[in-house]
Parts: C-alpha cells; sequence; structure tokens
C-alpha cells in the first residue's frame, strides 16, 4: 500500500505544474512530502491552522455542512488542502498564467 | 457607477449556480448582498475572520505573496473570497453534481 501511495505522490509531483505535495497528520507533523523539510514543516502549520479556522467558520454558518476542500491562490502560487478523516493533504502549485 | 455594480451583481446572481453574492467592506459590514440580511451579516462576520488568517498564512510564507482568492468547497456549497483593497466580496454557488 505504501508503495501504491509512493507512486501516485511520485505521478502528481511530476506534472509540471506542481510545486509539492505534503501529506500531514492530524497533529500537523508532515508524514510524507516532496519538498524540503523547513519548508514543509511551515506550509504544514499554517495549512493545519488554516484549515481549523476555514472547518469552524463553515460549520458556524451551517452545523450540518462540512468542508470539503480548500483552495487558496495567491500571486506566486495555489495552495490547495484537502482534508480527510486523519490527515490532510496539501498541494503546492504555480497555476499557469 | 453605482448602476454598473448593480448591473454586474444582477448579471451574475442570475447564474444558475449562484446562491448568493456579498459584498463586505473592511470593518465587516456587508454593503452590498443578494441575501437576507442576517445571512449576510453572519457570512459577512465569519468570512472576515478567514480573510485576516488567509491573509497572515501567505504572509507568513512569503512577505511579498498576498493572496488573491480563496475558495472553500463544502458538502453542499463551494464559498469564494476574494480580497480587494478596502473591500471584499463573496460568492456562494451549489456546484453542479
Amino acid at each position: 500500500m505504501s508503495a501504491e501511495i509512493e507512486e501516485i505522490l511520485k505521478r502528481y509531483s511530476n506534472y509540471p505544474n506542481v510545486s509539492g505535495i505534503i501529506i500531514v497528520d492530524a497533529f500537523a507533523i508532515p508524514i510524507k512530502t516532496t519538498m524540503e523539510y523547513t519548508l514543509t514543516v511551515h506550509y504544514a502549520a499554517l495549512a493545519n491552522n488554516l484549515l481549523a479556522k476555514g472547518s469552524k467558520m463553515v460549520q458556524k454558518l451551517d452545523s450540518s455542512n462540512e468542508l470539503t476542500a480548500l483552495r487558496l491562490r495567491t500571486l506566486n502560487h495555489e495552495l490547495m488542502i484537502v482534508p480527510e478523516e486523519n490527515f490532510f493533504i496539501v498541494v503546492v502549485q504555480k497555476p499557469c498564467e | 457607477m453605482s448602476a454598473e455594480v448593480e448591473e454586474m451583481l444582477k448579471r451574475f446572481q442570475a447564474l444558475k449556480n449562484v446562491v448568493g453574492i456579498i459584498v463586505i467592506d473592511n470593518d465587516g459590514i456587508p454593503i452590498k448582498t443578494t441575501l437576507d440580511n442576517t445571512l449576510s451579516v453572519h457570512y459577512a462576520a465569519t468570512m472576515q475572520t478567514l480573510r485576516e488568517k488567509a491573509r497572515q498564512v501567505v504572509l507568513d510564507l512569503d512577505g511579498t505573496n498576498e493572496f488573491t482568492a480563496l475558495r472553500m468547497r463544502t458538502l453542499y456549497h463551494e464559498v469564494m473570497l476574494c480580497p480587494k483593497d478596502d473591500y471584499f466580496i463573496v460568492v456562494i454557488q451549489k456546484p453542479c453534481e
């Protein structure tokens, strides 16, 4: 199963626009990454924070609703954060202009 | 100019999947909305917090970067937040499945 995960990670990180993929566990610790470690930890912490906030806001507006994905577009990249039950995935890409 | 704004709001609101559009100023007060007032104020308050959070995340990662859009996909809707200098726009849509 782990080989399958590695394979999927590699396939997506080979796309020209993808800067990096990070899989983060429920404690905001990166468990798999394709980027350099310090940056990974930085992204993981901030993404965890933002995801928690986003999730809370969605629940506040409608308690039956749940956040399924969050995309943050900035000047230089696009950050996509997808929460799952026990972990979340962060993908950083450079959208083609 | 206000007629132009109204016209644009109406045009986008008429799109099939759009549930509502709210234009919110920097103090978190909805200045133009196509939803009812209570809901607008509720969205304005929650989105204001999220906008601040997202801004901080991006600034923390790279001081020269700025966030230009935030999309949150939830079970029932997709909420898009677009910050500008003096205001920000929130659009809520039901993505077609």
